[in-house]
């Protein structure tokens, strides 16, 4: 329930929408319950009156069914509109706050999930929840409001009849869909987890698939994810068993109803106390009441799915930050002068990948950073970067870069990173996201400085050409080219560029190293290499210890 | 192989049917079942209409009508079982569908996919292997079993109708055949948005991974804020798409819901009028109104499945387009491979890409058995494209490469792929332990060729890791550095005692240590097997006999490796 609670305070500014379709949800039952209750008495009159030879003034309650059945008709779409809206709506909002919550856990926090994985939850779980307005929220709501509506009505007609109509509403509305509801919990946990593992393992299948085929690994994998499968639609089957016990077991409270309201109000009638006409009227207004009931039962048992689903998205969303901002940050100093001191980092508790690492970086020094893989050159970058908390010193302009606002010090940051990632998008916009504000000219020359130049002219479709998911539809080193051009574009006055010259050949790398040596000139710069042909650029080699 | 799908004669919906048809016993009894219980409504309306009868006009006791209630109640138990039951059934019938259609896909695209014919991003296809195929239950749970009944159970009731009071039959007769008619009507028209809405649904899956991957790097050029506002921006234009489809699609419902509800209107009004002249007896009066809503229920509940058909068959059209792809020309051949390592040779073959990849031209190349050898060339000159063809990713579109003199094709692909050992720029590796990720390309090697393997690659840091073989490892490798990657996937590479070993770019992202370290390795490698390296990496390079220097897709020269690097030292001077 604190789930439930929680979205719905997220999704609070769509309010109007989400009362807006309980409220046509509840008319909708409400105008359905009054039209067969009309209907009912009217038929029983006519048919006394008929009998008895009488006058009956059938003009009103003949139009009244009319115009009831419109309004009930146009009630339900527009309940079905509005509903919707309401969820889709409630989605949005959803999905811009996780992606707003999961911006400071990159990479820190995300990395420690499969990659696979945490695109996985986010799409199916926010989809999923869905559920949580138009199939928990709204039916329960709606349904009680009718059903107290219906129960006051009765009462109003006969105790006895009130009492035996509450207690199959009660177990219908009620019991079942709590009972169901623990039911569902465990293979509906189930479900949502083994269907993660299924994705997770078809994701490694498809982007493996070349090595998995050369290893012969291919029907192994095959083999697993059948079996994964076949334990998800197992679970999926026992959700749907425990969804028709529930549907059947309301058939049974409605009809056991039906057969209760024929002996209570055929009491009534029998003492005086319920005019003949309206038995009929009783029977058949019961039995339009679980309408409401329906969709309830079937709202309790969405409820643990959809509750696992958004715990899943609050324990990702609610991980501790990895880097949290000083409450009052210190104004950003002019000098662009680094100094590290006796820096030490671990990504496991004992094992330091960082530890007493010093670095003095003068304002406008360009230093050219070599060791060992594996030394903490990129852990370097990312301590730089803020992206990690570290211990020891690391200062900008004589100011700790923890006192800093962390988005403020990386605005004077160019980073070409150790794996930079592509977006699904053209190159334009690729190298465009470094720099919003870049005019054709600052673009001209990032794709010259990176070396691009000559290859961009010779694609058909030009800087407008996709890169593909993950930069595939290019190849490595043009990748990384086009990642520099992004950090180029910047013009910041700090440059970190871990390997820049990588996987281009010779001729390309003295070109870009040309470039670099102009490029960067009076701006602080670590460069992270270990190509000899990148150390011209450098005023300064620094050698990283194992 | 798993068979292809002829797509010439059939369509989704068609292959779905057929799908569906290898269920029929299950289906049949959800059917069965659910006309059964049907028909006990009829039972229990005449059993209710008449106690109110009995009540009303015949003042009757409460003790007279006990046992019609009694008799109700009863049926209402046997129809509650009978819905159960068809229920099961109905849910059998899926599970058993979704599971094979799952398996058949998968295996369709693991197929398909190291060929590079799918031609797709994972995201989408993991969206269908997953989403898409649970998407198919609509159609056999709901939506057949619903068809049946929709067609045996107004029926029926209409007859029972007909028997007390042919004008209200009449009426029903004739509101009931619209219902289908418009829900088809509109339907035609809100298949095509559905159509779209699922492409977006998928783009917008791809979007929101694409971003979250990339995080890092919008942080670092403070973009994630505007990205922020794009996911917004997405989202709201993925509502409107919803929204323009569904206010069609509730337009099928409201049909649906304004015959059935007026007919029910109109059947009262008309039978009280019937009652009033005193033609009509309340007993049938009430059992005709009791009858109306349960007589329009079963064409509801198709309407409602109609959705949940259209929502399968968007799934079904994405899972058919990918069951009905094209074979792969893949190789097919059954010989055994010749002794030796083998001794290779290209004899003009050509292999293009779509779009602009590059791939290569008449392209004629030795590579000597036993020799190692290096590919070297610019970016995009087709060294890769060379290692897919040499070890049967890709098939040349024309000309040959022999075996030791055996041609390619002819030769068996298993025993072929089982001499190869691969190692690619971006190693694979997926989420398990250390152990499992090296054991993929030989489940069965022992404790000792592991350790050998491991210190063959210069992949030594595995002991130094917290757990030792036993760590677990994200997907994509996480946890390990790019170098770490690397000689892991050396190791497995060594692990595979093959005879031909292609490496590509080796010792990228390794220090100068390691990379002697691999180069050593790589030495201890190449006694009796055949290397083919790609790199222009001058380090790697003295190790080899010759280089093989490409540009745009064509051999310019091969020449020995100290030829290679006066070369390039002497452009460089100049």
């Amino acid at each position: 329930m604190r789930a439930i609670r929680r979205i719905l305070s997220l999704a609070r500014q769509q309010w109007l929408w989400m009362t807006g379709g309980i409220a046509l949800g509840f008319s909708a039952i409400a105008v359905n319950c009054i039209l067969m209750a009309v209907s009912g008495w009217f038929i029983a009159s006519m048919a006394i009156a008929g009998v008895a030879k009488s006058e009956f003034d059938y003009f009103f309650p003949a139009a009244a069914i009319r115009i009831l059945a419109i309004f009930r008709t146009a009630g339900r779409y527009a309940e079905r509109l509005v509903s919707h809206e309401a969820t889709l709506r409630m989605l949005a909002d959803l999905r811009v706050w996780l992606f707003k919550r999961l911006e400071p856990l990159a990479p820190a926090v995300l990395e420690k999930y499969a990659g696979g994985d945490v695109a996985g939850r986010l799409r199916s779980d926010v989809d999923s929840l869905e559920n949580v307005y138009l199939r928990v929220v709204a039916p329960i709501v709606t349904g009680l409001l009718a059903i107290g509506a219906a129960l006051l009505f009765v009462f109003y007609l006969d105790t006895v009849a009130a009492l035996s109509l509450a207690s199959v509403l009660f177990i219908s509305a009620m019991v079942l869909p709590a009972v169901t509801g623990r039911l569902s919990r465990q293979p509906g946990e189930e479900a949502a987890e083994l269907s993660g593992k299924l994705r997770n393992l078809a994701t490694d299948g498809f982007q493996g698939a070349e090595e998995l085929f050369l290893l012969g690994a291919a029907e192994r994998q095959a083999a697993e994810v059948e079996r994964v499968s076949e334990q998800l639609v197992a679970a999926q089957e026992r959700l749907a068993r425990i969804s028709a016990w529930s549907l059947s077991a309301n058939v049974l409270c409605a009809g056991g109803g039906g057969a209760a309201m024929l002996l209570a109000g055929g009491a009534a009638v029998r003492h005086g106390t319920l005019a003949p006409a309206a038995l009929a009227m009783l029977v058949i207004f019961a039995a339009a009441t679980f309408e409401a009931v329906g969709p309830m039962a079937g709202a309790l048992q969405h409820l643990p799915a959809a509750t696992a689903n958004f715990d899943r998205l609050l324990e990702l969303a609610d991980s501790a930050l990895p880097v949290a901002d000083p409450p009052s940050p210190k104004a950003l100093p002019a000098s662009k002068e680094i100094s590290i001191r006796d820096l030490r980092f671990a990504y496991q508790e004992g094992k330091k990948v960082l530890d007493g690492f010093h670095l003095e970086l003068a304002q406008g020094e360009r230093v050219a950073l070599v060791g060992p893989s594996g030394c903490g050159k990129s852990t370097l970058v990312d301590v730089l970067l803020r992206f990690r908390d570290y211990q020891g010193s690391v200062c900008l302009g004589g100011v700790e870069v923890r006192d800093l606002a962390a988005d403020e010090l990386r605005r004077e940051m160019a980073v070409l990173p150790q794996r930079p990632h592509l977006f699904n998008t053209t190159i334009r916009e690729n190298i465009l996201a470094g720099n919003r504000e870049a005019d054709a000219a600052q673009l001209e020359r990032a794709l010259e400085d990176a070396g691009l130049s000559n290859w961009v002219a010779g694609l058909p479709a030009g800087l407008d050409t996709p890169v593909g998911e993950g930069g595939g539809e290019v190849s490595g080193g043009e990748g990384r080219r086009i990642a520099l051009a992004r950090a180029l574009i910047k013009d910041a006055p700090i440059l970190i560029l871990d390997e820049p010259t990588e996987g281009m050949d010779a001729a390309t790398e003295r070109l870009v190293v040309a470039r670099l040596a102009e490029r960067t000139a009076g701006k602080t710069v670590l460069i992270v290499t270990h190509r000899p042909a990148c150390l011209p650029l450098a005023d300064r080699v620094v050698r990283m210890p194992a | 192989m798993t068979e292809r799908l002829n797509t010439a004669e059939t369509t989704p919906e068609q292959w779905l049917k057929k799908e569906c048809l290898a269920l029929r016993p299950l289906l049949l009894q959800a059917a069965g079942f659910g006309a059964v219980a049907g028909f006990l409504i009829v039972l229990q309306a005449r059993l209710l209409a008449s106690g109110c009868h009995q009540v009303i006009m015949e003042k009757a006791p409460v003790a007279r009508i006990v046992p019609l209630a009694a008799f109700a109640a009863l049926t209402v138990l046997v129809r509650t079982i009978f819905t159960l039951f068809a229920e099961r059934q109905a849910a059998a019938a899926s599970a058993s569908l979704k599971s094979r259609v799952r398996s058949r896909l998968y295996r369709r695209l693991q197929e398909l996919g190291p060929a590079g014919t799918v031609g797709e991003e994972a995201a989408p296809l993991v969206e269908t292997v997953t989403t898409a195929v649970d998407g198919l239950d609509g159609y056999i749970s709901r939506f057949l079993p619903q068809m049946v009944l929709a067609a045996a159970i107004p029926l029926c009731m209409m007859l029972f109708v007909l028997g007390v009071e042919w004008r209200a039959a009449l009426v029903l007769l004739f509101s009931a055949p619209f219902i289908p008619f418009f829900m088809i009507l509109i339907g035609k028209g809100s298949e095509a948005i559905h159509r779209r809405q699922w492409e977006q649904l998928s783009r917008m899956a791809g979007y929101l991974l694409d971003l979250i991957q990339g995080l890092p790097d919008l942080r670092m050029f403070q973009a994630a804020k505007r990205e922020a506002s794009e996911v917004a921006r997405v989202s709201a234009e993925y509502r409107h798409a919803t929204m323009a489809v569904l206010r069609i699609a509730f337009l099928s419902a409201l049909t649906l819901e304004f015959f059935s509800t007026m007919g029910t209107a109109i059947v009262a009004v008309v039978v009280g009028f019937r009652l009033l002249s005193g033609a009509l007896p309340l007993v049938d009066g009430l059992f005709v109104l009791f009858i109306a809503p349960e007589f329009y229920l079963p064409l509801r509940n198709l309407g409602l499945s109609h959705h949940a058909r259209m929502q399968s068959l968007t799934a079904a059209e994405r899972i058919f387009r990918l069951l009905s792809l094209p074979d792969v020309s893949g190789y097919q051949g059954t010989s055994a491979l010749p002794p030796g390592p083998p001794s290779i040779r290209f004899q003009s073959v050509t292999f293009r890409y779509g779009g602009n990849r590059g791939g290569i031209t008449e392209l004629d190349l030795d590579i000597p058995g036993g020799s190692i050898t290096a590919l070297a060339g610019e970016s995009g000159a087709g060294k890769t494209t060379v290692a897919r063809l040499l070890v049967g990713l890709s098939r040349p579109e024309s000309g040959r490469i022999t075996v030791n003199g055996a041609d390619l094709a002819d030769l068996s692909p298993r025993a072929w792929h089982a001499s190869i050992a691969w190692v690619p720029q971006k190693p694979f590796f997926f989420k398990g332990t250390v152990r499992e990720n090296l054991l993929l390309g030989c489940p069965s090697a022992s404790e000792e060729e592991i350790q050998t393997a491991l210190a063959d690659a210069s992949a030594d840091f595995v002991e130094r890791l917290p757990l030792g073989l036993e760590t677990p490892l994200g997907g994509g490798g996480a946890g390990l550095s790019g170098g770490e990657q690397r000689r892991l996937a050396l190791a497995r590479a060594f692990l595979r005692q093959a005879s031909l070993v292609v490496l590509d770019e080796p010792t990228a992202g390794l220090d100068a240590a390691n990379e002697e370290m691999v180069g050593n390795a790589l030495r201890r490698l190449a006694k009796g097997r055949t290397v083919l390296v790609i790199s222009h990496r001058e380090e790697t390079l003295r190790l080899v006999q010759r280089v093989a220097v490409m540009t745009g897709g064509r051999l310019q020269g091969v020449m020995t490796a100290a030829d290679f690097l006066d070369r390039v030292s002497l452009t460089e001077a100049v």
